[in-house]
């Protein structure tokens, strides 16, 4: 049983390590901690009470550190490992396992244990380049066991409950695709909510209610309303006042109030792994088939209802003539509307609501829409080499040499057709807000077609750009680096610049991907 | 020695995706059938992947729907359109598969990988590979345990001629000794390496027997003729037409037929597609 489950963790742990998304994220989750920790010379810092600041020590960086990590985990690691069931159905070694002496619960153990690794291994990672990290920007020396310590308190019961949870919801039929997902999130914030709730009452530790703490955002507050004695703390990248000099973070506390719901967070794995086993479908094609069609949840619905509408839209589409790239493009971006309807019927509500909300409103709704925008474009610089189409799209005019710049134009599309009511909008009313809209137009699609075209998997987009998403909305405009399209009206035009010429940096990472891609075939 | 006595599986729609079947098999078994004849789920409730809803499966006496895991130990599986993990090398994969199945060590793993001459790019990414060494890869994974019962599903679908015959001819070779079911909608896939003959048509059996028992079925059946190629089109839509082969005379037909199809047809030896043409027709003897 023990070499079946290492068999699981080591196979598990080797394709996820091996997958260039990984790579891209892990590379992406340093440089936010680079960002969330600043160096106090540019006037921000890490932790910050009443305007003064912590002095960078070890306890200090690493709760710093470990509390972006539970962001992390909590936001983004569910949806990286919540992929270890389907993708043994979709190759069908799922078949091959069912047919071995293994027990259900084996598996999922096995596979549960398999997310653990993984999210172990990475926080691992970035913990170690936290550590770097204090070692260029510190004040103090680095002692590896304290900083340790901020990570075991406040990440380990979130990394635990998450990986049970993932195998819960692919376990269950209609929680295993994005309904449960969308699921997932509110899931998330509730448990966030629920805890920061009753901390607020709280006078004293938290109760039992600490044990749903996934995130630890409960755990910290009240650790750090004890030892700071102060409600009032910034965590990440805040503005501090220098002339009221710095004060010592000695770590988060370990007393036995406070570390028992945290361990009793990591027990809530077992039952969690238990309601999984129940539902498991074991490979069952009957219960597989019927998972399928469970899928069609009330996403599906609204998907099949929209679909005569856009069906119009793709009646739109030139027929006949020549084939050309500009006509390429449009029946493109046209597939991608026609494969989700409900992003024609979110793209006409929001150009409305842009027209007609006031414009205050208006800049509080772009943000949504970019969400919007990405899910509907996470796949489609990957859908041929999911579907396997990837051969017959080559033999199309064109089309082979100059796939990264159909998929980036017809993203593009999409992107301006969502837009498109805020564009008029902000070119009739404020002019000086149509560049950074744009740009973080241009930003957005250069992204979802290079992470499409590198990882050929809409989830690396979609996790990348949640995580940025997700920072930049909590940002509130502290950091005018994080207002990419300039809605919190801090932005400057250097960081437009950078933009834009991140944009093109993506775009052109993606045609030599391709290129490279294209001489090894 | 595996027995099937009246298996049926019905799905939660109401269909039956297998009905009534019954058949003993030993030796190499072929299962013909066209899409959809339900060849697929009989394979499945084989490898206990899905429990039919009636009937029972006994390998060596013991009633494996009941005891799966009496079987599981000694059955090798590869299931139709069998994929791979990309990233992980040939090596790593079937030490995985190996590991699962409880067979140690890695030198089982290396003379699987030489027994179907994949050990020259053992630590290549699989993939990278061709369809045909991915199906070489997962018929290594479905003999690792070096198992009694061996059940391959459609396992030339996809493959280049070339690739076809190198696929029949391993299996074949590894086939001897054990129980080995093998479903294709190919007869020529079965033609050289099946003892038995299993046609199966919208989930039922409709015929079970020797290559030799099947083609003295169709005797009397097949029929062969020269016609003008003008009238092949107004043929094709009368007669079950086996081959149609262009020459300078003309078309050179072969027609399953209960009587002579045109005049001038002479009555043929079957062989085993046209038998199998035959019996999905209803016409063998």
């Amino acid at each position: 049983m023990i070499r079946r489950i290492t068999a699981i963790v080591v196979n598990d742990v080797r394709i996820r390590f091996r997958r260039p998304s990984t790579a891209i994220l892990f590379l992406l989750l340093s440089a936010c901690a680079y960002m969330w920790v600043p160096a106090p010379s540019t006037g921000r810092t890490l932790l910050e009470i009443n305007g003064q600041r912590a002095i960078y020590n070890s306890a200090a960086v690493g709760m710093g550190t470990a509390s972006l990590a539970t962001i992390f985990i909590g936001l983004i690691g569910f949806y990286v490992i919540s992929n270890a069931l389907r993708r043994d159905v979709s190759t069908r070694c799922g078949f091959v396992l069912a047919s071995t002496g293994m027990r259900g619960g084996e598996y999922l153990f096995g596979k549960f244990a398999g997310n653990l690794a993984f999210l172990f291994t990475f926080i691992g990672g970035f913990m170690a380049t936290s550590m770097l990290m204090q070692l260029v920007r510190g004040e103090a020396p680095l002692q590896p066991l304290v900083f340790a310590k901020q990570y075991l308190l406040l990440v380990v019961p979130g990394i635990v409950v998450v990986a049970a949870i993932a195998i819960l919801f692919e376990s269950i039929p209609w929680l295993s695709g994005r309904f449960g997902d969308v699921v997932y999130f509110f899931v998330w914030m509730a448990s966030i909510g629920v805890v920061a709730a009753m901390t607020d009452k709280s006078a004293q530790s938290l109760h039992w209610i600490g044990i749903f703490d996934i995130s630890g955002t409960g755990y910290l507050f009240e650790s750090l309303r004890l030892t700071l004695h102060t409600n009032s703390v910034s965590i990440g990248s805040s503005t501090f006042d220098a002339s009221k000099g710095v004060f010592v973070f000695a770590g988060l506390p370990s007393s036995f109030n406070l570390v028992v719901p945290r361990i009793g967070t990591c027990l809530l794995a077992a039952p969690i792994l238990g309601v999984a086993s129940l539902f498991f479908h074991r490979f069952d094609p009957a219960r597989v088939r019927v998972t399928e069609k469970a899928k069609r949840n009330w996403i599906g619905r609204i998907n099949a209802l929209a679909k005569p509408f856009a069906r119009m839209m793709f009646a739109l589409a030139p027929s006949g003539g020549r084939a050309s790239f500009a006509r390429s493009i449009a029946l493109d971006s046209m597939l991608t509307v026609s494969a989700m309807p409900i992003a024609f019927i979110a793209m006409i509500v929001f150009n409305v609501l842009s027209l007609v909300m006031p414009l205050k409103s208006v800049t509080g709704l772009l943000p949504i829409v970019f969400g919007a925008l990405a899910i509907t474009i996470a796949d489609v610089a990957c859908r041929e080499s999911r579907a396997g189409t990837t051969a017959l799209v080559r033999a199309a005019p064109q089309l082979r040499e100059r796939f990264v710049i159909w998929k980036l134009l017809s993203s593009l599309v999409i992107g301006f057709a969502f837009f498109a009511g805020a564009i008029v909008r902000f070119a009739l009313v404020r002019p000086a807000a149509l560049g950074p809209l744009v740009i973080a137009i241009m930003f957005v699609c250069a992204a979802a077609t290079m992470l499409g075209v590198v990882s050929a998997n809409p989830k690396s987009f979609v996790v990348v750009f949640l995580l940025f998403w997700y920072v930049a909305m909590n940002d509130k405009g502290a950091n005018p680096a994080l207002d990419y399209a300039g809605l919190n009206g801090v932005t400057t035009p250097l960081v437009m610049t950078a933009y834009a010429a991140l944009a093109i940096a993506f775009a052109a990472g993606a045609a030599a991907f391709h290129a490279f891609s294209l001489r090894r075939s | 020695m595996l027995s099937i006595e009246s298996v049926s599986k019905r799905f939660r729609s109401g269909n039956y995706g297998v009905r009534n079947v019954s058949l003993n098999v030993s030796g190499v078994v072929g299962l013909l059938g066209p899409n959809g004849a339900g060849k697929t789920t009989l394979m499945q409730m084989i490898a206990t992947i899905t429990k039919p809803t009636s009937g029972r499966i006994l390998f060596d006496g013991v009633d494996v729907v009941a005891k799966p895991d009496a079987l599981r130990r000694r059955l090798g599986y590869l299931p139709q359109d069998f994929g791979v993990y990309d990233n992980l090398t040939a090596f790593e994969f079937l030490s995985y598969f190996a590991a699962l199945k409880g067979v140690g060590g890695k030198q089982r793993v290396r003379e699987l990988l030489e027994a179907v001459n994949l050990h020259t790019v053992a630590n290549r990414a699989v993939g990278g590979f061709s369809g045909g060494m991915k199906q070489r890869l997962g018929i290594a994974q479905a003999l690792i345990g070096n198992p009694d019962l061996v059940i391959v599903d459609e396992p030339t679908a996809g493959l280049d001629p070339e690739e076809r015959v190198r696929f029949r001819n391993l299996l074949a070779e590894v086939g001897s000794g054990k129980l080995v079911i093998l479903s294709t909608h190919v007869v020529s896939d079965v033609e050289a390496v099946a003892n038995e003959i299993a046609i199966m048509k919208g989930g039922s059996l409709v015929a079970m027997g020797t290559p030799e028992e099947l083609l003295r079925s169709a005797e009397g059946s097949v029929w062969a003729g020269v016609m003008a190629s003008t009238e092949l089109d107004v043929m094709r839509a009368r007669l079950t037409i086996s081959s149609a082969v262009r020459k300078a005379d003309g078309v050179h037909l072969r027609v399953v037929s209960g009587e002579q199809p045109f005049a001038g047809a002479i009555a043929a030896e079957p062989t085993l597609e046209d038998a199998y043409l035959c019996t999905m027709t209803g016409r063998a003897a």
